[in-house]
C-alpha cells in the first residue's frame, strides 16, 4: 500500500506535543487561498512536488527519529487534508498504534465523516482548522461545504483537539461567529498565526495567484484576547 | 593586506638586529611566526607594541640548565599590579629559549597547586641529580617571581594588599585557606604557563578542584559568584598575547561537572556559577565545558543551554557516556579516565598525568585520496571494493609518513609542567623525556567528510551508475570543475551527515582501517597514536587540490560533524551517534550545528529535551553556533556596529570582528545554508 507525499519533515516542533515527524500528504478537499503549502493540495504529481511512498518505508522514516518521542512527540499527519488518504494510511496507523506512537492529525474537518471516524479510533491529538464560519465565503473562497465541517465538529474529541486560526479578514469577518463556537466546543487549547509570505515561490513554480494580506498586529492581540476569555489561546509562528 | 605589510616590517626589524644577540633576533622571530596566521586587518596590539620594544626582549641563555633560565627569566620580569581584582601579571617581551618544540596544549591539575606548597615540593628534591637540581633552582625561581611581586604590592597602592601578599607569602609555605586565595594561586600557576612559552593552557576541572575549598569557607553564592567573574576578567587579560594561530584561540578551557563513577555524576555550586558568570559577563574567553552524562541535573543543562543561547559560543558538550569508557578501553586506568580534561579544542585526557599531546598533528584523509588519483592507472579499477583498497594502501603511507615525522619530533625540556605531571617527580625524568604515566600523541582528522563523500561519489557515479568513468571525474577535478553538471552531480548525492546506512558504513570502515593502521605504530615514548573525527584546521589545511567531493581547488573543508544542507537536526545526530568512536578514535569528535538565536529562545524546553535526548542516543560532544546569517553579513559589513558579536570557531569562542574573512565567510555560508537560503 502507498501513500502520496510532498515531503516528511523531522524535528518538527509547531505541530503538536514534542518533537515529532510531520508527514505532508499530498490532496486536499478546499483550496484556501493563503495556503502556506499549496504543492499540497492537488492530489496530482506536480514536477518536483509529490512522491508515492510505500507504508513500510514511510514507518522506517516516522520510527527514525523514535528516541526523541520521549517529549511526548510523535508523528503529525499533515498537508493538504491528511484524512482523505486515512483508508490508505489506516495498516500504518495500527502498526504505529501498537508501538506506542504518538499521532496527531492537522486537518480542516472538511471530509466525509467516515474518514473522520477512522482516525478518531487512532488520533491521539488533533489540531483542527477554523478557517471562517460563513456559509458563502465557505464556498465561495474556500471551495467547501460548512454544514460538514460544523457537522463534523460534533463527532470530534474535544479533548484531544487544539483549535488553530488564521488571522485573515475573513476570520476576522467571522469573529463573532467564531467566539460562539468556542463557546459551544471548548477545545484543549487554541493557537492563532499571521499569514506569512514564504510560499510565495512554491506558488510561482505553480503558476497560482498568491493572495497574500497583512493584518495589523493589534487585530491579532484583540482576536486572542477576545479568545482567551473562553480558553487559552496562544499567537504562534508557522 | 596589513598582516603582510606587518610581516615585512617586522622582517625588516629582524635584519637590522644583526648587531642583537641570536636570542633577542630569536624571540622576536619566534613572536612573529607564532602570531603570523592572523591575517587581520585588526594588528593585535601585542605585536605592534612589541615591536618598537624591542629593547624590552630578554630570553635566558640556552648555556644555563634550564632552571636557572627559569631564575634569570624570572628575575628580570617587569611586573605590572592592577589597580583591582586579581594578580595576573605576564611580561609579554620577555619569554623561555628553546630548542624544541614546547609541549603544550594541557591542562595541569590544579589541585596539586592548592594543595602542596613549594616547601613541600622542595623536599622530593634533595638528592643533586639533574633532575632534582634542575626541579629545585625552578621552586626557586617561583620563590623569586613571588619574592619581586610582594615587593610590588607593597609599593602599591592597593588597599587590600595585605590580603594579597598573604596570598602569595603562603604559595611558599602553605596550601590554600580560601575560596579566593585559591583563585588568585591558579591564576598566578596559570601565569607562569603563559610566560615560560606554553599555549593553550586549560584550566581543568576547576569546580571540582574548588569543591573542597569552596564548602569549607563560608562564603555566600553570590560573594563566590562575584569572585569568579573577577577571575573571569582576569583569565581575559592578555587576550591577544595569548591567542594561538587565530585571535580566540587561547585554550583556556574550563571543564565543569562530569561522572566521577559509575552513574556518580559531580556537580556543585560552583558548576552552576561558573556557567552564571560566563552567561552574564558575555566575553569569549576562557570558555566552558560541560560533561554531561545521564545524570546531568536538568537544571544545570538547561542553565548550559540558556548560557549558550545568549551566543557566548560556550559552553561545548562533552558526553562522559561516550567518552569515559572509550577512554578506558583505549588504556587509561578507570579513576584517571573519570577525571579527564580536554585539550584546545575539546580532545579528552586524564589531567596532570601525562604528556598527551592531543593535537601533535592534523591528519587530512583527502590527501591520500588525491594522491591516489594523482598517481594510479584509474582504468585498473573494476568495481569499487577495488578503488577502495587501493585508498587504503594510500592510506598507510599516509599514515606511516605522518607518524614517522611526528616521531622525529623532539621536545623541549620543562622543569615546571614536570613539578605538576605525574610520575615525573618520582622518576626523576622530565615530562619531556618520558617522565609521565601517559604519553600518548593525538591527531585531529581534517576532511573526513570531505574524503567520505568523495568515495561515496566514486561508488554511486563511477561504479553503481555508471554514469562517469573515474577518468572522467578526475579530469573534471583536476579542471577545477569548469564543468558545472558534474559539479552539480557530485555535490547532490547524499552526503556525510546523512543518516544513511551507505554513507555511515562507508565512514566506520575508513575510520576503522586508520585507526588498525595507529594500533600498529607507537610513538617515541612506546605510546600510543590516537585520533578524533573533528577537524579545527578545515581552513588552514585547505590548501589541496580540488576533491571529488566537488570542492574547488583550495576551498575550505567542511567543518567538524556538520550538515547544513537540510534543517534537519535529529538526522545529523542520529548520523553523528552511529558512528563509531571506539579503539583509537575518541580525541575529539564535534557535532557542530548552527542555530538560530531566536528559535532557541521560542523552543526553549523542546530544543533542551532535543540536546539531552541526542546526547543520550550517543552523540560525542557537540557545540552550537547561536548566530543567524543575517547578523552576521551585518557585522561583516559593519563591524562598528557589532562589537560583541561572539562566534564559536573551532573549540574556542572569538569576537567575530577579529576573524580573518576567510573563516567570517565560511561562518556565513553554513549559517545561509542552514537556513536554507544558499543558491
Ligand atoms: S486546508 Fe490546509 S492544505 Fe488545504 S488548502 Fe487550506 S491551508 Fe492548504
Amino acid at each position: 500500500m502507498k501513500v502520496r507525499v510532498t515531503d516528511i519533515q523531522h524535528f518538527s516542533l509547531h505541530d503538536g506535543p514534542g518533537i515529532r515527524t510531520t508527514v505532508f500528504l499530498k490532496g486536499c478537499s478546499i483550496s484556501c487561498p493563503w495556503c502556506a503549502n499549496p504543492e499540497c493540495i492537488s492530489s496530482k504529481i506536480q514536477g518536483d512536488f509529490g512522491y508515492d511512498i510505500s507504508l513500510e518505508k514511510l514507518e522506517d522514516e516516522i520510527l527514525k527519529d523514535e528516541p526523541y518521542y520521549e517529549t511526548g512527540g510523535g508523528v503529525t499527519f499533515s498537508g493538504g487534508e491528511p484524512l482523505l488518504q486515512i483508508k490508505n494510511l489506516e495498516s500504518l496507523l495500527k502498526s504505529l498504534k501498537l508501538k506506542n506512537i504518538n499521532i496527531c492529525f492537522e486537518t480542516s474537518l472538511f471530509v466525509k465523516k467516515d474518514y473522520l471516524n477512522i482516525a478518531n479510533f487512532y488520533a491521539d491529538e488533533f489540531i483542527v482548522d477554523i478557517k471562517l464560519l460563513n456559509k458563502e465565503n465557505a464556498k465561495n473562497i474556500l471551495n467547501g461545504n460548512i454544514d460538514q465541517y460544523l457537522d463534523n465538529l460534533n463527532s470530534l474529541d474535544l479533548n484531544k483537539t487544539t483549535f488553530r486560526i488564521p488571522v485573515t479578514e475573513y476570520s476576522l469577518n467571522d469573529e463573532d461567529l467564531i467566539l460562539e463556537l468556542i463557546k459551544k466546543y471548548v477545545p484543549k487549547k487554541i493557537e492563532i498565526f499571521k499569514l506569512h509570505n514564504l510560499a510565495k515561490k512554491k506558488y510561482e513554480i505553480l503558476n497560482k495567484e498568491f493572495y497574500y494580506k497583512e493584518v495589523s498586529d493589534v487585530n491579532l492581540i484583540n482576536f486572542r484576547d477576545k479568545l482567551n476569555e473562553f480558553v487559552r489561546t496562544e499567537i504562534i509562528e508557522i | 593586506m596589513a598582516s603582510v605589510k606587518f610581516i615585512n616590517i617586522a622582517k625588516s626589524v629582524f635584519f637590522k638586529l644583526e648587531q642583537y644577540d641570536f636570542t633577542k633576533k630569536f624571540l622576536i622571530y619566534s613572536l612573529i611566526t607564532r602570531k603570523q596566521n592572523w591575517k587581520n586587518k585588526n594588528l593585535p596590539k601585542t605585536l605592534t607594541g612589541a615591536l618598537p620594544n624591542y629593547a624590552h626582549f630578554y630570553t635566558p641563555s640556552l648555556k644555563d640548565s634550564k632552571g636557572v633560565q627559569l631564575k634569570n627569566l624570572f628575575s628580570k620580569l617587569d611586573i605590572n599590579i592592577s589597580k583591582d581584582n586579581f594578580i595576573f601579571t605576564i611580561d609579554e617581551f620577555k619569554t623561555v629559549n628553546y630548542k624544541y618544540r614546547i609541549a603544550d596544549n594541557l591542562s595541569i591539575d590544579y589541585s596539586k597547586v592548592l594543595n602542596t606548597s613549594i616547601n613541600e615540593l622542595k623536599e622530593q628534591f634533595n638528592d643533586f641529580d639533574d633532575y632534582s637540581l634542575n626541579q629545585m633552582s625552578t621552586l626557586e625561581a617561583i620563590e623569586i617571581l613571588i619574592d619581586r611581586i610582594v615587593q610590588k604590592l607593597n609599593a602599591s597602592g592597593r588597599t587590600d594588599r595585605q590580603e594579597l601578599i598573604d596570598y602569595f607569602e603562603n604559595i611558599k609555605t602553605d596550601k590554600v585557606k580560601t575560596f579566593k586565595e585559591a583563585l588568585q594561586r591558579i591564576l598566578f600557576f596559570n601565569q607562569l604557563l603563559w610566560q615560560t612559552g606554553h599555549n593553550l593552557n586549560g584550566f581543568g576541572r576547576l569546580d571540582y578542584v574548588l569543591d573542597e575549598i569552596y564548602n569549607r569557607d563560608d562564603i555566600t553564592k553570590d560573594e563566590a559568584l562575584g569572585l569568579i567573574k573577577q577571575f573571569l576578567k582576569s583569565a581575559h587579560s592578555y587576550y591577544e598575547y595569548k591567542s594561538n594561530s587565530l585571535i580566540g584561540d587561547t585554550g583556556q578551557i574550563i571543564v565543569l561537572g562530569g561522572l566521577n563513577g559509575e552513574n556518580d555524576y559531580f556537580s556543585n555550586d560552583l558548576t552552576y556559577l561558573f556557567l552564571k558568570a560566563v552567561k552574564d559577563l558575555n566575553q569569549p574567553d576562557p570558555k566552558l565545558i560541560l560533561r554531561y552524562s545521564k545524570e546531568t541535573p536538568k537544571d544545570l543543562l538547561s542553565l548550559a543551554i540558556e548560557t549558550m543561547a545568549t551566543g557566548v559560543g560556550s559552553p561545548l558538550i562533552s558526553n562522559d557516556e561516550m567518552v569515559i569508557p572509550n577512554l578506558i578501553n583505549f588504556g587509561y586506568n578507570a579513576q584517571d579516565a573519570y577525571n579527564y580534561v580536554v585539550s584546545a579544542c575539546w580532545e579528552p585526557a586524564p589531567v596532570g598525568k601525562g604528556l598527551e599531546l592531543n593535537n601533535v598533528d592534523s591528519f587530512v584523509f583527502i590527501v591520500p585520496l588525491n594522491q591516489l588519483l594523482d598517481s594510479e592507472d584509474l582504468s585498473q579499477f573494476s568495481n569499487f571494493d577495488e578503488f577502495l583498497s587501493s585508498y587504503k594502501n594510500y592510506l598507510i603511507k599516509y599514515t606511516n609518513n605522518l607518524l614517522d615525522e611526528i616521531n622525529s619530533q623532539n621536545w623541549e625540556m620543562d622543569p615546571l609542567l614536570s613539578l605538576f605531571i605525574d610520575d615525573c617527580n618520582q622518576n626523576h625524568l622530565d615530562f619531556s623525556e618520558g617522565g609521565a604515566i601517559y604519553n600518548n600523541y593525538g591527531l585531529t582528522s581534517v576532511s573526513l567528510s570531505n574524503t567520505i563523500n568523495s568515495l561515496y561519489n566514486v561508488k554511486k557515479l563511477v561504479f553503481d551508475d555508471k554514469k562517469y568513468t573515474l577518468k572522467e571525474l578526475n579530469d573534471a577535478r583536476k579542471n577545477n570543475f569548469n564543468d558545472e553538471f558534474i559539479l552539480d552531480d557530485l555535490k547532490s548525492q547524499i552526503k556525510f551527515g546523512m543518516d544513511n546506512d551507505e554513507i555511515l558504513n562507508l565512514t566506520n570502515e575508513v575510520t576503522e582501517f586508520v585507526s588498525e593502521v595507529f594500533k600498529s605504530r607507537n610513538n617515541k615514548f612506546g605510546d600510543k597514536f590516537k585520533f578524533g573525527l573533528s577537524a579545527p584546521s578545515y581552513i588552514s589545511k585547505s590548501n589541496v587540490d580540488a576533491s571529488l567531493d566537488g570542492r574547488k581547488n583550495a576551498e575550505p573543508f567542511n567543518v567538524h560533524i556538520s550538515l547544513e544542507e537540510n534543517n534537519d537536526y535529529t538526522e545529523l545526530m542520529r548520523f553523528a551517534s552511529k558512528l563509531d568512536y571506539s579503539k583509537h578514535r575518541f580525541n575529539g569528535n564535534v557535532v557542530d550545528f548552527m542555530v538560530s538565536p531566536d528559535f532557541i529562545k521560542k523552543n526553549f524546553e523542546k530544543f533542551t529535551d532535543f540536546i539531552k535526548l541526542s546526547l543520550d542516543m550517543g552523540v560525542f560532544q557537540m557545540q552550537l553556533n547561536v548566530v543567524d546569517s543575517k547578523t552576521l553579513i551585518d557585522a561583516q559589513q559593519n563591524p562598528d556596529k557589532f562589537p560583541n558579536l561572539i562566534v564559536r570557531v573551532w573549540g574556542f569562542s572569538t569576537y567575530f570582528n577579529d576573524l580573518p574573512k576567510d573563516y567570517q565567510d565560511v561562518l556565513i555560508k553554513r549559517a545561509l545554508e542552514h537556513e536554507g537560503k544558499s543558491n
